[in-house]
């Protein structure tokens, strides 16, 4: 209810478009980002094309190889560059006249080092603070809070030189979150991470996103960490919208069945294809695309006719990474992993892809 | 126990591994007349806090756009004396010290004059419009050495820094705009070189005043002139913030933009020099920032010119070179990034 009223109220303050206001709330209590044909050109290089992307309340995850409009996107919607064409609001706010607004309440956790490290973390905190507006004692005194939350109330008073890696990021994530902001933006927030640190961090953007009911935008390479914070996610690819949903609902794209062969799995393999099953295969693992129910006798015959014996079969609960990989497969590229794309970039990539996306 | 086993078990010596020593160890079981004692290891946790994570949600209100260009100013401008605040190094506080001390070098020679009774001395060092022209824009020591390294130090970091470090993110991610960022840099700078150049030409006049119990018909003679040094001053101040944060904000370092801006200052004044005594033309000073200034603030005063060519063409020089360091101090703010350059 409270959201509500604080939603209406925003409300009043929006000058963009002709929607009906009551339409308009019901967006704004669905959706903290929404872009209609976004699209962003530089000069010839289209980095953003044509993009409706719609990025509900909770934490969504944005995937997409290097070069895919990741950083373009992000700017965009902080209002930072303008779009070649197309409209779009984050928190009811139009990107292309309301950027100071909506950097007021966004929250912006860069991937690479953003902080002056001669600077104390709660001097650099508060300064941040007062960069937004708050009054230097508010600053001060929300940046000890933040610090503690993050787990750096001890090593506060240090320079943030002196500071590890998962210190660095702790204290970045204290720099965006000092103003409880309604959206955060956080951009590989595990970079450089160990086990430890990265485990903290997950759990104390999960906390804010699910205790302090505030939406995130988490741009990272590691599948397994969008999984276990953000419950949707947006994936682009060559400044197009590839997918974009409850990660759940992906997964039902394509149901798999798991099928581990013994002695004569490439037999099996091509027993299946020629039987008009989708199979991916890592050596005696076989994954095959289900149609239907039939699909089981389908395995068990082609296996019964080549002579490989089967050792488990089971419906396969897909990862992130496996949607992916699925997606990417779709779009005509061989990769073995999210790595081959996410990380080594476009110079892996097998070049194959469907025209419309640019192949 | 047999006396000759050799074996060490449990810190026990003489105790064999055997099934009965086992049994001890695994569950402390003897024949039930031990003594009773018992060692046990100390805990290694001495106490402590236990952490616990909780969000706290903030309601205040955020201040407007003048609140947070004031932030950006006080930030910089504090710093020269505070901690938590931009941390200017030691060496720009020193230098800054002692180029005020040597800027108010002709009050205290004035003020020695006036002691000691010395009509020369205070001719020499006391307020006039050649000596009010000579506080902020004489050439050795002011501007040869003192303004020039200050402007080096200040602005060396000013701008490269926020390249350097990434924090500009900090800054474009907030509702700050890039001219507002421009503005709030260069003020911080006019500022502080203000406080030294122009500042001090008021402590200088004041104290002159004070000094001397000067009446009415003295201030009005002399006020105009305080004025329009003033003005030659802020003129000089202007250019060469406007020159100092143009080369700061081209570099990625603190050394280029420092060592830049002396040799623009320094070398142009040194290439006229020499062109000027080759073939006794002035207007090659045209390329000196320094020399342009000096020449409006000589025109301004009313002083006999070291040029032959007309002040006019100085001003030129002068707004065409702040045009230009403008440019480029606001075109390369404007591609500076909130993800890393």
């Amino acid at each position: 209810m409270e959201l509500r009223i604080k939603t209406i109220q925003v409300d009043e303050k929006l000058k963009v478009y002709d929607i009906p206001r009551r339409i308009k709330v019901a967006i704004l209590m669905e959706n903290v980002i929404q872009t209609y044909s976004l699209t962003k050109s530089y000069g010839p290089h289209i980095a953003l094309d044509s993009m409706n992307l719609k990025v509900q309340q909770g934490a969504t995850g944005l995937l997409g190889p290097n070069g895919a409009g990741k950083s373009t996107l992000i700017k965009t919607l902080l209002g930072l560059i303008t779009a070649t064409e197309g409209e779009g609001e984050v928190l009811g706010y139009n990107i292309r006249t309301e950027g100071e607004e909506i950097r007021k309440r966004i929250g912006y956790m860069p991937e690479y080092d953003c902080l002056d490290p001669r600077l104390s973390a709660v001097d650099q905190i508060k300064y941040s603070g007062e960069l937004l507006g708050m009054n230097p004692s508010v600053a001060t005194q929300r940046a000890h809070e933040v610090l503690e939350y993050v787990g750096l109330r001890d090593q506060r008073y240090r320079e943030i030189g002196t500071f590890s890696t998962g210190m660095a990021q702790a204290a970045k994530l204290a720099t965006s979150i000092i103003h409880d902001p309604q959206l955060l933006i956080a951009d590989e927030p595990t970079n450089g991470l160990d086990t430890q640190s990265r485990e903290f961090m997950l759990s104390t953007v999960t906390q804010i996103v699910q205790e302090g009911g505030r939406s995130m935008l988490m741009a990272s390479h590691l599948m397994e960490d969008v999984e276990k914070v953000c419950s949707r996610i947006v994936m682009l690819h060559k400044g197009k919208l590839i997918a974009q949903g409850r990660i759940e609902d992906l997964k039902g794209i394509d149901q798999e069945i798991e099928v581990h062969a013994w002695g004569g799995a490439t037999k099996l393999e091509q027993e299946l294809n020629d039987s008009g099953l989708k199979v991916r295969r890592t050596g005696r693992v076989l994954r095959i695309i289900k149609d239907d129910e039939d699909s089981y006798s389908t395995i068990i015959g082609a296996a019964t006719k080549t002579g490989c014996q089967i050792r488990r079969m089971h419906d396969h609960e897909p990862s992130l990474e496996d949607l992916f990989l699925v997606i990417m497969e779709r779009l005509g590229y061989e990769v073995k992993s999210s790595e081959d794309l996410l990380v080594s970039g476009p110079t892996s990539r097998k070049v194959d892809a469907p025209e419309e996306l640019k192949g | 126990m047999s006396e000759d086993v050799d074996a060490e078990f449990l810190g026990q010596e003489g105790l064999a591994v055997t099934g009965k020593a086992r049994m001890e160890a695994a569950y402390g079981s003897g024949d039930g007349d031990e003594k009773l004692t018992a060692q046990v290891s100390q805990s290694s946790v001495v106490g402590g806090t236990i952490f616990e994570q909780k969000y706290r949600p903030w309601r205040g209100e955020l201040n407007p756009r003048w609140m947070r260009n004031w932030s950006i100013l006080r930030h910089h401008l504090l710093g020269i004396v505070k901690k938590g605040h931009k941390p200017w190094g030691w060496p720009l506080r020193l230098a800054l010290l002692s180029c005020f001390f040597v800027a108010m070098g002709d009050l205290s020679l004035a003020f020695l004059g006036t002691v000691i009774g010395d009509s020369d001395i205070y001719r020499l060092f006391g307020v006039s419009r050649g000596n009010l022209y000579g506080h902020v824009l004489g050439f050795f020591p002011r501007n040869a050495i003192c303004f020039p390294v200050i402007t080096a130090l200040l602005i060396g970091g000013m701008i490269s820094d926020d390249r350097r470090h990434g924090t500009s993110a900090v800054y474009f991610s907030r509702p700050i705009n890039r001219r507002d960022y421009t503005a709030m840099k260069f003020i911080s700078i006019a500022i502080i070189l203000g406080l030294l150049i122009v500042g001090t030409l008021v402590l200088y006049y004041v104290g002159d005043i004070v000094m001397r119990g000067e009446g009415w018909a003295w201030l009005i003679d002399t006020f105009p002139a305080f004025l329009l040094a003033a003005l030659a001053g802020s003129i000089l101040v202007f250019t060469y913030t406007s020159i100092g944060l143009a080369l700061s904000s081209v570099s990625q370092g603190r050394f280029f933009p420092a060592v830049a801006f002396m040799a623009i200052i320094l070398g142009s004044k040194l290439l006229a020099f020499l062109v000027w005594q080759l073939f006794e033309r002035s207007v090659i000073y045209l390329i000196s920032p320094y020399d342009v200034v000096a020449h409006i603030g000589q025109s301004l005063l009313g002083l006999s010119s070291d040029y032959s060519h007309p002040w006019t063409w100085s001003l030129v020089s002068m707004l065409l070179m702040n045009a230009a360091a403008l440019y480029v101090l606001t075109s390369r703010i404007a591609s500076m990034e909130v993800s890393r350059e």
